[in-house]
């Protein structure tokens, strides 16, 4: 049972996966990693770009990726909008770091409900080209519907990369936790980086949905399975960086894919609480944390 | 030693001044600043002289907009414009060409001293002359050179007091507010600094308003100055030697 060609389909099919848990983890590094904003909200959203998905998809056939990247424009202004509303209510009376947290958490469970009142509660799925088909390399089986998550997950970590470290807005990004007067004395309003940058993050959320959703079913509730990931992605790769994230995606995506194989499915889920804690304890800044 | 590369540099052509009139200010019910009038000319570099609590750090940074003053007014004077500066933001007042190498240099700790210095060229005006700029600063420093891909942070008190001024200057500014250069360093350290900014002073033709409590460092590099006692202002030096034999400075300063 323990042959090559299995140890090395886990593998292949752990990376698959990685690649899609960065594009899940890439906006809440955003938003956690780089503007201390502690959305735990983030899978809330991703469910909600799944649902996005899932109604164009079936009512006029839309690609499930076409609509990810389409929905993330209004995405955008929906998190800029949910940033102002979390500013003028905590950040700025300096009331954010627990009474922001209960903010996100209702937030969660305010997407929950609405999808559950407007969806219920079944599972439902998008249909594409590339869903149900596969190819093989030698042994290894490579299914489309991880390999184009895989795909996307991997660009959008780029993107992000380069916007971050390449442009002036991104450094601005990456300054404005660390010193939000002295990002005033660039020239630079640290509300309105953060503003847009929580509007990426959110808009990223919404892609990553439409990767969920071509992955497997998605019902309203499941966003909870990926709270632990998309933390512990974030903290293992270093807040903030999107090396990192990928690099933590792929991490969590292998050890899973081989918990699962050998232990079975139901483990899964603790392999990333488990890698969040040994993080913790042994490097709380992450891999590729600054 | 340096030559063609400095006539390039995009300065100012016109006049860059300012004026505080009559500012009171200070922190909740805590009034630090009685009626300051102070006036920085184009050109010049005034020194701030007060020791630790008597309102330099405070005035600079009405100017800076950091903090409103209750009373008074702050002007810019550019290019023959007067600018109120008071009710702006300090993101505005850097916009029109005033920058500020802050007390405790406020550096981004985690960013790598290159990423510092571009963010510090973040405004539309600064980004044309970008790589002039840069090439500069490593020149003018060349140990942020050398360590331009290590993060602010991990460098020691005189690299990063010398990686706060230049990222001051990467903004293209017309005048330099410079708040307590010398605090944590070492004597050696603030001498570096001090004759950096006055040769950077030079080249960018800008016009310098310096806080500061170390007498003997200042005067090396001021035209004239304002002593500062309980935020009043409670004595102006025309030259460094009207300063210098002022009882104020012989007391607290010379040790007489």
């Amino acid at each position: 049972m323990l042959s090559f060609e299995f140890l090395l389909n886990a593998l292949i099919a752990g990376i698959l996966l990685g690649g899609f848990y960065a594009a899940m983890s890439a906006g809440l590094s955003l938003s956690f990693g780089l503007l201390d904003v502690v959305n735990i909200a983030h899978p809330a959203f991703i469910i909600f770009g799944s649902y996005l998905t899932y109604y164009v998809n079936e009512h006029f056939g839309f690609d499930p990726i076409l609509a990810g990247l389409v929905f993330a424009v209004p995405s955008y202004f929906l998190g800029v909008a949910v940033y102002k509303i979390y500013y003028n209510s905590f950040e700025k009376t300096g009331a954010e770091s627990l009474r922001g947290l209960v903010f996100f958490f209702g937030l969660f469970f305010l997407i929950e409900v609405i999808l559950i009142i407007t969806y219920g509660v079944d599972y439902r799925l998008v249909r594409a080209f590339y869903i149900g088909k596969s190819t093989s390399i030698g042994s290894v089986g490579i299914a489309y519907r991880l390999f184009v998550p895989f795909l996307v997950g991997g660009i959008l970590a780029a993107v992000l990369y380069l916007f971050l470290t390449k442009t002036f807005f991104g450094r601005a990004i990456m300054g404005v936790a660390q010193d939000s007067l002295a990002v005033q004395l660039m020239g630079v309003d640290p509300i309105r980086i953060k503003t847009v940058a929580f509007g990426i993050g959110i808009a990223t959320a919404v892609i990553a949905g439409s990767l969920l959703i071509i992955i497997g079913p998605v019902e309203p509730t499941i966003g909870r399975e990926y709270i632990g990931r998309v933390f512990a992605v974030t903290v293992l790769g270093g807040l903030g960086s999107m090396t990192g994230t990928l690099v933590g995606g792929l991490i969590l995506g292998v050890a899973e894919s081989f918990t699962s194989s050998f232990f079975g499915p139901s483990w899964a889920l603790a392999v990333s609480f488990g890698i969040l804690l040994i993080c913790l304890a042994v490097r709380p800044s992450g891999l590729f944390g600054r | 030693m340096r030559s063609s590369t400095t006539k390039t540099w995009k300065g100012p052509t016109l006049a860059h001044s300012i004026v505080v009139d009559n500012v009171s200010a200070g922190y909740g019910a805590v009034r630090v600043l009685h009626g300051v009038s102070i006036e920085v000319n184009d050109g010049e570099t005034v020194v701030l002289l007060g020791t630790n609590g008597n309102g330099k750090s405070t005035l600079i940074k009405c100017i800076m907009g950091i903090i409103q003053p209750d009373e008074g007014e702050i002007y810019l004077e550019a290019d023959g414009e007067r600018i109120n500066l008071a009710g702006r933001n300090p993101e505005e007042i850097v916009n029109l060409g005033v920058a500020l190498v802050p007390e405790g240099r406020r550096l981004f700790p985690r960013l790598t001293v290159e990423e510092n210095l571009l963010l510090g060229a973040y405004r539309e005006e600064a980004r044309r002359g970008i790589d002039r700029n840069l090439a500069f600063a490593f020149e003018a420093f060349p140990v942020l050179a050398e360590r331009k891909n290590q993060l602010a942070g991990s460098m020691s008190g005189g690299e990063q007091q010398m990686l706060a001024v230049a990222r001051a200057l990467m903004s293209a500014p017309k005048v330099l507010l410079v708040d307590e250069p010398s605090v944590g360093l070492a004597p050696i350290l603030v001498s570096r600094v001090i004759a950096k900014i006055r040769e950077l002073k030079e080249e960018y033709q800008l016009t310098v308003l310096m806080a500061e409590q170390n007498f003997n460092q200042a005067v090396k590099i001021a035209d004239r100055g304002y002593i500062i006692v309980h935020g009043e202002i409670a004595f102006a030096g025309e030259d460094t030697e009207a300063l210098a034999g002022h009882e104020l400075v012989k007391k607290y300063y010379l040790g007489a």
